[in-house]
């Protein structure tokens, strides 16, 4: 099971994700997300990578909901601290065109 | 109020079966009375009761065989059964419990003590029914699913077809589901000018969802292929069309490539999928394709980028294409099997090509029984001669009914913008196979139409040098240079004739192709023979001329006449 906890700092909503990120943390993903689009006036929401280990197709369009539902009400997606396998995975995915990656 | 039951009551006293049955109607449940062990089943096989009270000494049949006898009639259903005795032997509760009977209550009987273990027991068949509910809708599900996946299954293997031998020669496939359905296909066709087109497709998850996804990518895949489209538009249109047929989290990542066996060049679009190398038969490594996009399925169309790399090989080798289900794969200590172990198997030697040495390197590893994820592998071979054309594949179906060609005729003239991103040869090509031309024919024109188009484009409108192509490295520097030429072109134009012509009662096709080029001296180029040409420029024309009954450069060089005899 995934933990995902949600903050808010000025602007940006947020999320750190631990452990593996794949399609058993569907539902918690999307409580958090939930959570973060819903927080009052941010205008980023940060998904933070430091604590994944591994990451699959299923993430990444669990990824690209959110960047689609965020989108719709104008807030940017980024996503921080990918290092190792879950950068190599991004990287092959060419989700830097879709996403502000560091 | 509980819900009212039907109470089977056995004893062979009137004093006990009025007592007892007064007291059930009393709590609003329908009494049954038999009188010994034999009625008692009898009237079980007929009322079917939801509970049982049964005396255990009695005449006939006594109460224990009468509970063995019943439960064996009501089967999977679970009917509870309270012996009433007088006998307060823990040996008599323990027989009691052993022929099948559930609860045990001692006479002479507490009636509020009934009364409770009515209601337990009730609460206990209602829940047994749920469960035998759930179990019996578990069973329909799985066997409706089963069902559902024979019928996916039958419906696949028919879309994805490969009757080819010639692609059979030429294309080694390894797919392994992680499940019964794989998210991953390799789809193999010819185009009409027989250059092969490749796809190794993975759509996000596994299983029947997943395979579900790359349905539309096979089909269209195979129509613009048979179509004469290149690799660009077809990737553009599966973007399109999954994106529009997907939600937002489903995507195919893809690996695309076009394989002209006479040019010896592969052209690759990678959106999402692994690297993919041309391997040589001695191990070497001469080009790598990475993910340059991101999967199909995600841009808008006007973001989608379909620009593809371009290889020419010089050496034999195979076109390798995998998923990442391969490289990720883990062995039982975790490990992955890793791009090194591929690349090391890539490294062998091999005149046949390093396919088998890397399933033999991935099964060594990991075993590929029991994977996690969909796996698959393709490797087609690139030989520096075609093989046989005997087996040369059937694009059009022959005609059944051969028309009396009439006399008719297609103009068609292009400018900048048309030249840029209009892909005229499937269009042409489709409308000569509309006129019932054999199979035969079609393959000729469309290498003929093509030849002459690329020709006019190339070195007329993009007026480049052919001798690019000879120099190191020449011909990747060559097709960087159209595409950049082609890019920025802002004159120029192109017009292409087709007529159909009878001359001495035989029909002809006559295509004329004129561009706005200056044009070149033609007479050296006429006379190239196909056979001594080993250029890799020259040879074009030199086909275009064993084909056709006549072909005659015109003006200045910048018109192109060819007939074609369709009889």
């Amino acid at each position: 099971m995934m933990k995902i906890a949600v903050e808010k700092k000025e602007e940006t909503a947020r999320l750190t994700l631990n452990g593996r990120f794949d399609f058993s943390s569907h539902r918690d993903f999307r409580h958090a997300s939930d959570e973060a689009l819903q927080t009052p006036g941010i205008k980023e929401i940060a998904v933070d990578f430091t604590n994944v280990d591994y990451l699959d197709s299923s993430a990444l369009g669990m990824l690209l909901l959110l960047r689609e539902r965020a989108h719709n009400t104008h807030i940017q997606v980024t996503l921080r601290n990918c290092t190792g396998i879950v950068q190599q995975v991004l990287d092959v995915a060419n989700f830097q065109r879709l996403f502000t990656i560091s | 109020m509980d819900k009212p039951l039907n109470i089977l009551v056995v004893d062979d006293t009137e004093p006990n079966l009025a007592l007892i049955s007064a007291f059930i109607s009393k709590l609003g449940h329908t009494a049954i009375l038999a009188r010994n062990g034999q009625e008692a089943v009898d009237l079980f096989r007929e009322t079917s009761p939801d509970m049982i009270l049964m005396d255990v000494m009695m005449p006939v049949m006594d109460g224990y065989q009468a509970t063995t006898e019943i439960k064996k009639l009501a089967g999977s259903k679970w009917v509870p059964v309270i012996f009433l005795s007088a006998a307060v032997q823990d040996s008599d509760q323990v027989r009691g419990l052993q022929a099948g009977g559930d609860d045990y209550l001692t006479k002479p009987i507490n009636l509020t003590i009934l009364h409770a273990k009515i209601k337990a027991m009730q609460r206990i068949a209602d829940m047994q029914r749920v469960i035998v509910q759930n179990a019996e809708q578990q069973l329909r599900d799985h066997e409706e699913n089963e069902r559902e996946q024979r019928l996916a299954k039958h419906l696949l293997e028919r879309i994805i077809h490969s009757d080819n031998e010639l692609d059979a020669q030429l294309v080694e496939r390894l797919n392994l589901p992680a499940t019964r359905f794989s998210g991953d296909v390799i789809v193999t066709e010819f185009t009409p000018s027989n250059t092969l087109h490749v796809i190794l497709a993975d759509s996000a998850g596994h299983g029947l969802s997943a395979t579900l996804n790359v349905l539309p990518v096979v089909e269209v895949f195979y129509g613009m292929t048979r179509k004469g489209y290149g690799i660009p538009t077809i990737a553009r249109e599966l973007n399109n069309k999954i994106k529009h047929l997907m939600p937002t989290e489903r995507f195919v990542a893809a690996a695309l490539a076009e394989i002209n066996f006479s040019e010896r060049t592969i052209e690759l679009w990678n959106g999402g999928m692994p690297t993919a190398y041309f391997a040589t038969h001695d191990g070497k490594i001469t080009r790598k394709w990475q993910a340059t996009q991101p999967p199909l399925g995600i841009m808008d169309d006007a973001d989608f980028v379909s620009k593809t790399e371009t290889y020419h090989w010089t050496n034999p080798g195979s076109l390798i294409l995998y998923s990442d289900g391969l490289i990720e794969a883990e062995n039982e200590s975790g490990e992955q099997f890793g791009k090194d172990r591929l690349l090391r198997a890539l490294g062998e030697k091999c005149d046949e090509g390093q396919f088998w040495y890397l399933i033999a390197a991935a099964n060594k590893f990991m075993g590929l029984e029991n994977t996690a994820d969909d796996i698959s592998l393709a490797s087609v071979r690139c030989p520096m001669h075609l093989p046989s054309q005997d087996s040369a594949p059937s694009i059009f179906a022959p005609s059944a009914l051969a028309i009396e060609p009439s006399e008719s005729k297609l103009t068609i003239k292009l400018g900048p913008a048309e030249l840029k991103s209009f892909d005229v040869l499937p269009w042409l090509i489709n409308w000569l196979a509309q006129l019932k031309h054999s199979q035969k024919h079609c393959q000729e024109m469309f290498l003929i139409l093509s030849e002459l188009y690329n020709n006019a484009l190339d070195h007329g409108v993009l007026a480049l040098d052919s001798r690019l192509k000879f120099q190191e490295d020449g011909f990747g520097h060559y097709l960087d240079l159209r595409e950049e030429q082609l890019n920025n072109l802002q004159y120029g134009s192109v017009e292409i004739d087709l007529e159909r012509v009878m001359e001495n009662q035989v029909p002809y096709l006559k295509l004329t192709i004129r561009d706005s080029g200056k044009g070149f001296a033609f007479d050296s180029v006429l006379n190239t023979d196909i056979s001594a040409s080993a250029k890799p420029a020259g040879r074009g024309i030199a086909l275009v001329k064993s084909l056709c009954a006549e072909v005659e450069y015109q003006d200045r060089g910048n018109q192109v006449m060819a007939l074609y005899q369709l009889r």
